[in-house]
């Protein structure tokens, strides 16, 4: 029996379609033209579903964003589209409303559509600024985006930095309001499972949020028949995997080797988009990319850069979703590849004798073709600029420092690399990320050498940065072993580890594989080279126990194959709740039954005890790298095949790098002004 | 049993029927003809005020007190509004029953649910000055007419927003109408305007003359399908056009002098025009009716006919729907009207009853599914029960039958009934009830204080009673004269354990009414702890709000609590309570550093968090335009720090920075060249550079900067520099602390092989094969050969043969032949 296509179960194209329905509709509620005054990190992400060109056909005259400052009147009707959320935003909207007052002669409506909901904070701050009134305030209900069918993401740009710097739980709670929109539509996760203290907020506020349901579904004046909703655990959905970026920062700090997490550390990707130099590109736009959205570039005043061009990275390209999780080592033979087929095609389609049938054939497939070249063009060419950076100095030091660490090796034998390193002025961010990576690995570097090296960062690269080191030391990043005995997240709750023993796990996860094959690749290893994310690692815990466990104890040969634990993950942690404990953070397992026993066994009894296709919902509370969303795929891959009709579905509340990871931290002014 | 046909009124091709539904309904010394009267939509509540314009009969015992009185259809008093402030120049009514009072000024009253609790809000856009003419009222929203003929529409009652329409042209609005926003192409409201002898249509954007000619028109109306619109000209006549005035249908001379008080429409196929005690009824194609009244007429549309409110009569004049014409209109042989007969002949034992069933046997179910539907159109019970009779009877015959219909029509028969009943006074047409639905039925009921018949009701149409609950509960608190203690146990009692019940709204009615105290002891009964937040700041619990807050997990409603507290209690304190909540702190950390860095200086210097404060001084340091202040900030920032021992590398690192800042600024002043903002390595780099070795070497030493640093940024420095000499000189040393390949890398990198092979013998740490590769990487083979020669590697020699131009390969040759020697 062909397993149902996992698609059916959750169709995140689903989501597209409704925040692209549900923007335009607010659009359109405004009568006639209108300027759509936009923020910019909201402009990627609505980017992803509302093109520009729609914009204009809903009465969008221009675009503008709202950290320019730049809103000029000449449209009556101004519509903000800016997240609520944030209080400097609001302030932000409140001027600009009344600057435009001020000075336009004209009399304006204004709208202000507050993403993901109207707060109360907004208001107050309008209210403050005197515009209250003055504006139509609707909300746009935008949590989940898909940015691929299997990775959903809620676009929240800062949510790492107000987790783990500023210890704001704001992103806690807008998972939580979007992961209970979708138990919402897909029924109860019949299973919470996760690691890391805020993994344990977002589990308990999950629960509260489930009792207030009740409540707030019958007082909510636009249902009052669908009270009964979510009361029953879900048919499509297994469980609900939590992963804290608290409990795996040595994962983000290390260099991505995928070609996607790649193309992330040498451009920064952001949206699906990244910006490359037309000198690598080549400035004539190939005909290929006018079918690309183009950007919704700002259409006001000309796009800044003119000497960058956006590449739109995503399924739509014709070769990038084939290559994009794999390990960098073997993209040149990847591309050759393609190039070796798209030749031959070449010369079948010249030198076939041509019937008619046969033209018309050839020219079928011909946009098709085009279309790949152009691709292979491109990726050849981006492909070249990275490995420019790989070759490097600087790279393969970087690269040898950061493995040593990731095996484990004694970290005082690669203080003098490192020290190298910042008396040659590489990046800071570069510097930081290893001497985070160390910290994170070993709990903490020696009092005595970590001053010595804050020393030698403050003269290479100033003494501002004593403020990215203070930065750093409150996420945790970068403490001193003595220190982080101490060490207390002020948001943490009492339970659970503070540390993680990285020599202990290690060891009982194989997060070192030695002999990794980055060519058809069998364990998620191959993303990093060697080192297998202790993140996914942990899901595998869940999903793939008994690839786990014939990893760690390999079966000597002769011996037969231990028989596959029972499949599904009934188990939840089970068999590893040693090393767990051995992982800083609270750990969470919740089962969730129906609160009406009868309707859950009704619906069990109409499914005819039938197991649809199930689906585990991973989520990463702070943000993923391209190289931990490599290693799930390759995770579902695995699933499909094992266990027919399992999927994995991504959730993010963002998508992170190293090196955005340590931006945060970094002082970006210096003296003087 | 009156035959259902006698208030039949034939007009045109189709029928009327005009139902009496309730009989002296006013009081008779109210004297109706000096109010205004308007009816809410669905049959609701009726409103009267007193008209400025009408005549005051002189009576001295009665002092005259203004009021807007609420009655139901039935004239039960539901509530008397007195009135006391402005003259009231519209009322007007929502879908939901709202009730909305425009004074002359622009101020505008929302009763929400026929109390007396109120919202008020303006319309603005210089109602003030101008004053307000006349409002026209749709489901949801109105605009108001003002004194310079602008036009301002309110769309929404829950958030009010004016909006000014496009301004019309001046001159007297003879009569005016709306179309509501739903009925509209352009999903705007648009107005209809009779000014002089023309019409105009103004919506948001735009003013348009329709260009008639036949004004001024008295009266305007549009259908309540927004297709038509019915005018009366100048001369008498009424002409009935299609909404976008490209058709005219019917055309009716009224042949009366005085133009009549009223015109509205009845349904979408006919006109009632009302003169004092007169009406006409017109139909399509002008066909007319008459009726004449004892006393003072007025009308209050509805979407599927007219009510008819006298002082003595409350009358619905309707089409009569299709159902009904087929069973009861004489002679109707239709399938029904026979199986309606069988059920005569049934009662009378006739034989008959089976004649007429086989009669229409094929029809059988068409004619029952007619008997049900007319049932639904009777008001009165007897002619429901017999239609009910006469469905079920013909569908007890058919084999296969689908009684949800039937079953649905009896249930919402028996709750129409209800409801109709005089002292309720909802006389629901079955169409108004299925457009209104029975929630908001419910909720109609829930406004009148009428809980039993509203709770009954929903037990049986299954619907939700939560609500009903929460406002019997809030009617108590508001109304209960008993101590605080009694209620709250009342209330607790009746609703504890009931499902999805708000306790916050009834708390926050307490809290209205002035009890806090009430309003916070039922406040702890409310499940989400979300809701609790605005009343508790209210009542003035800040600290629980504060928890409270925090319990739910909403930042959002954390700051805004903590925005509240700052503004209310005294700084000290404020800090005090969100001392001990850390997720507190948090928030107003990372709010402040973008806008408040004082109370940020204010929080650390009060938690005694030095370092915080210092680096907060630090970061102004950063933003000071200038050295001078920046020095300062960071002065103050070491001292802070400078009592304890533990941030000893801390207070270096600050003093350190002042020190180069001063070092900048001399060299500044010396070098005219900007230094400031640099790094201590990039100083001495950009020194190096300049060719100040001297003032390099001075850095170095004043900040202890590491041999091998500097080492590496002079190498990079005089690289960039090109400062072959100096480099040179530099590799005469005995010994680099990075060692000699960098120099040669970096050299080379520079293209200057010469220099860097000098430095290729000095590697003594590398092996053979490296720098045998560092030879040819300058290019110097034979040196490479020399290499191999000296470590006598064969392989090596051969291998650079192999790659070497042929003057060298003689060489390579001679050096492989010394080494053959040699063994």
């Amino acid at each position: 029996m062909a397993a149902p296509p996992a698609a059916k179960a959750i169709n995140t194209q689903d989501i597209t379609v409704k925040a692209r329905r549900d923007l335009l509709h607010l659009l359109e509620a405004v009568r006639g033209k209108k300027n759509l005054v936009i923020e910019r990190s909201l402009a990627g992400t609505v980017g992803l579903f509302v093109k520009f060109s729609e914009l204009q056909e809903y009465g969008v005259d221009k675009l503008f964003f709202l950290e320019n400052h730049n809103v000029d009147s000449s449209q009556r009707n101004i519509i903000f589209l800016v997240r609520g959320e944030a209080a400097k935003k609001v302030r932000t909207v409140a001027e600009q409303i009344r600057l435009v007052r001020s000075e336009s002669k004209i009399d304006h409506d204004f709208t202000i559509i507050w993403v993901p909901r109207r707060t109360l904070v907004s208001n107050l701050i309008l209210e403050e600024h005197g515009v209250l009134g003055e504006a139509n305030i609707t909300e746009l209900n935008l949590h989940f985006v898909p940015l691929e069918a299997d990775l959903l993401s809620l676009g929240l740009e800062d949510s790492f930095s107000s987790l783990c710097l500023r210890k704001d739980p704001t992103p806690i709670f807008a998972s939580a309001q979007a992961l209970m929109r979708m138990q919402k539509q897909y029924g109860l996760f019949p299973r919470i499972l996760g690691k890391g203290d805020n993994a344990k907020k977002l589990a308990d506020l999950l629960q509260k949020m489930r009792s207030e349901e009740d409540v707030n579904a019958s007082s909510d004046p636009s249902n009052t028949y669908l009270t009964s909703f979510g009361l029953t655990p879900s048919s499509i959905v297994e469980n609900l995997i939590i992963i804290d970026r608290e409990v795996d920062f040595p994962t983000t700090l290390a260099t991505q080797l995928t070609y996607e997490g790649l193309l992330d550390e040498v451009f920064t990707i952001s949206n699906n988009q990244t910006e490359v130099d037309t000198s690598v590109l080549g400035s004539a736009p190939v005909p290929q990319a006018q079918q690309q959205p183009e950007g919704r570039s700002d259409s006001s005043p000309a796009p800044a850069g003119a000497t960058k061009r956006k590449v739109q990275l995503d399924s739509t390209d014709k070769l990038y979703p084939s290559i994009r999780d794999a390990n960098f080592a073997t993209i040149g033979p990847l591309l050759n590849q393609t190039a070796r087929r798209l030749q031959s095609d070449q010369e079948n389609i010249k030198s076939r004798d041509q019937s008619v049938k046969d033209l018309k054939l050839a020219f079928a497939k011909l946009p098709v073709y085009q279309a790949e070249q152009a691709a292979l063009k491109i990726h050849t060419s981006l492909a070249e600029e990275v490995a420019k950076f790989t070759r490097s100095e600087t790279f393969r030091r970087t690269l040898e420092v950061e493995q040593n660490l990731l095996i484990g090796s004694d970290p005082g034998t690669l203080h003098e690399n490192i020290e190298e390193l910042i008396a040659r002025d590489t990046p800071l961010k570069t510097v930081l990320r290893l001497l985070c990576l160390e910290s994170c690995l070993s709990n903490g570097i020696r009092q005595r050498e970590l001053e010595h090296f804050k020393r030698m960062i403050l003269q290479a690269y100033g003494y501002q940065h004593a403020l990215t080191l203070a930065n750093l030391e409150k996420m945790g990043l970068l403490v001193s072993r003595e220190a982080h005995r101490g060490f207390l997240n002020p948001i943490a709750g009492a339970a659970g580890q503070t540390a993680t023993d990285w020599n202990a796990v290690r060891r009982s996860l194989q997060l070192w594989v030695d002999d990794v094959q980055e060519v058809d690749p069998d364990d998620i290893a191959y993303v990093f080279s060697g080192y297998a994310p202790l993140s996914v690692r942990l899901v595998q815990c869940i999903l793939q126990k008994s690839y786990l466990q014939t990893l760690i104890n390999p079966p000597r040969p002769g011996q037969a194959a231990p028989p596959p634990a029972a499949a599904g993950t009934a188990g939840g942690w089970k068999s590893f709740e040693d090393t767990l404990a051995r992982i800083r953070g609270a750990t969470v397992d919740v089962i969730q039954k129906g609160s009406d026993a009868d309707a859950s066994n009704a619906r069990r009894t109409l499914r005819g005890g039938k197991e649809g296709p199930k689906t585990s919902i991973v989520f990463f509370l702070g943000g993923i790298t391209y190289a931990e969303v490599a290693a799930l795929r390759l995770v579902n891959r695995e699933l499909e095949k094992a266990q027919g009709g399992r999927t994995l579905i991504v959730c993010t509340t963002g998508v992170i790098s190293g090196g955005r990871a340590v931006d945060v931290a970094v002082e970006k002014r210096s003296f003087g002004g | 049993m009156s035959k259902p046909t006698a208030d039949w009124e034939r007009v045109g091709d189709h029928f009327y029927r005009k139902t009496q539904i309730y009989t002296s309904v006013f009081d008779p010394d109210l004297e109706l003809e000096n109010y205004v009267v308007t009816g809410a939509p669905y049959s609701g509540a009726v409103a009267l005020y007193r008209g400025e314009d009408k005549i005051y009969a002189y009576r001295s015992s009665q002092a005259v007190k203004p009021s807007v009185d609420i009655y139901s259809c039935a004239g039960k008093l539901i509530r008397q509004i007195p009135w006391d402030r402005g003259t009231i120049k519209a009322v007007g009514w929502s879908e939901d029953e709202r009730l909305l009072v425009v004074t002359d000024d622009g101020t505008v009253r929302s009763y929400a649910d026929l109390q007396g609790d109120f919202t008020p809000f303006t319309i603005g856009h210089g109602a003030e000055e101008h004053g307000v003419l006349s409002c026209k009222f749709w489901a949801n929203g109105f605009v108001a007419l003002l004194g310079n003929n602008s036009l301002v529409a309110v769309a929404r009652y829950d958030e009010p927003r004016p909006q000014l329409l496009a301004s019309a042209p001046p001159g007297e609005v003879v009569a005016w109408t709306v179309i509501p926003p739903e009925q509209t192409s352009s999903r705007s409201v648009e107005v209809l305007l009779a000014i002089g002898k023309t019409v105009y249509v103004v919506d948001a954007a735009e003013c348009e003359d329709r260009g008639l000619e036949a004004g001024p028109f008295r009266h305007i109306s549009s259908s309540p399908n927004g297709k038509f619109i019915a005018l009366y000209t100048d001369d008498g006549k009424v002409w009935v056009i299609g909404s976008d005035f490209q058709e005219r249908f019917s055309e009716y001379e009224s042949k009366v002098k005085t133009p009549p008080k009223d015109l509205q429409w009845c349904g979408n196929n006919a006109v009632v025009m009302a003169w004092e005690d007169e009406i006409h009824l017109i139909g399509s194609n002008g066909a007319a009716s008459k009726f004449f009244y004892e006393s003072f007429v007025h009308l209050s549309p509805d979407i599927d006919g007219i009510r008819i409110i006298t002082g003595d009569v409350c009358e619905f004049l309707q089409k009569v729907p299709d159902p009904s014409k087929d069973v009861f209109r004489l002679g109707s042989t239709e399938p029904a009207a026979v199986l309606l007969d069988a059920i005569d002949q049934l009662e009378k034992k006739s034989p008959k009853a089976d004649d007429n069933i086989q009669l229409i046997r094929p029809n059988l179910d068409e004619a029952v599914d007619v008997c049900v539907r007319a049932a639904g159109q009777e008001y009165s019970i007897h002619w429901q029960k017999q239609l009910l009779k006469a469905a079920s009877f013909g569908k007890s015959v058919l084999d296969l039958y689908n009684s949800d219909d039937f079953v649905d029509m009896t249930e919402a028969l028996r709750v129409l009934n209800a409801v109709r009943f005089y002292e309720i006074g909802l006389p629901l047409s079955y169409e108004q009830y299925i457009r209104l639905t029975p929630e908001r039925l419910v909720q109609r009921l829930v406004n009148r204080q009428e809980y039993l018949l509203a709770l009954k009701i929903s037990e049986y149409l299954h619907l939700p009673v939560d609500k009903i609950y929460v406002h019997w509960a809030r009617q108590k608190v508001r109304s209960s004269r008993t101590d605080e203690d009694s209620i709250c146990d009342e209330i607790v009692r009746k609703l504890k354990g009931k499902r999805g019940i708000s306790f916050e709204e009834v708390a926050h009615a307490a809290y209205d009414e002035g009890r806090g105290k009430l309003a916070t002891k039922l406040l702890e009964f409310e499940p989400r702890a979300g809701k609790q937040v605005p009343l508790l700041l209210n009542v003035g619990e800040e600290s629980i709000a504060l928890d409270k807050a925090l319990e739910s997990g909403d930042t959002d409603l954390v700051f805004y609590v903590l925005l509240s507290l700052k503004k209310k209690i005294p700084l000290s304190s404020f800090f005090r309570t969100i001392n001990s909540r850390p997720v507190a702190t948090a928030i107003v950390e990372s709010s402040a550093i973008d806008q408040d860095q004082e109370l940020l200086k204010d929080l650390y210097y009060q938690d005694d968090r030095r370092l915080e404060g210092s680096n907060l001084l630090l970061y102004e340091a950063l933003s000071a335009p200038d050295i001078g202040p920046a020095t300062d900030k960071l002065k103050m920032a070491a001292k802070l720090l400078r009592d304890s021992k533990e941030y000893a590398p801390q207070v270096a690192a600050l003093e350190d920075a002042q020190k180069l800042l001063r070092f900048q600024e001399a060299f500044e002043k010396d070098l005219t060249e900007r230094f400031v903002g640099l790094s201590v390595n990039e100083t001495m780099s950009k020194l190096i550079k300049m060719g100040n070795l001297k003032r390099a070497a001075k850095v170095q030493t004043e900040f202890k900067v590491v041999d091998k640093t500097y080492w590496w940024v002079r190498l990079r420095a005089l690289v960039s520099r090109r400062d072959w000499r100096e480099l040179e000189e530099l590799g005469k040393g005995r010994k680099s602390p990075i060692g000699w390949e960098p120099f040669f890398n970096d050299i080379l990198g520079a293209g200057n092989t010469k220099l860097a092979s000098l430095f290729i013998p000095k590697c003594t740490t590398l092996t053979v094969p490296e720098r045998i590769e560092m030879w040819v990487k300058c290019g110097m083979v034979a040196k490479a050969g020399e290499e191999a020669l000296k470590a006598k590697d064969r392989n090596a020699l051969e291998e650079l043969r192999a790659q070497a131009s042929a003057g060298q390969q003689l060489e390579l040759d001679r050096m492989i032949a010394q080494l053959q020697r040699g063994r």
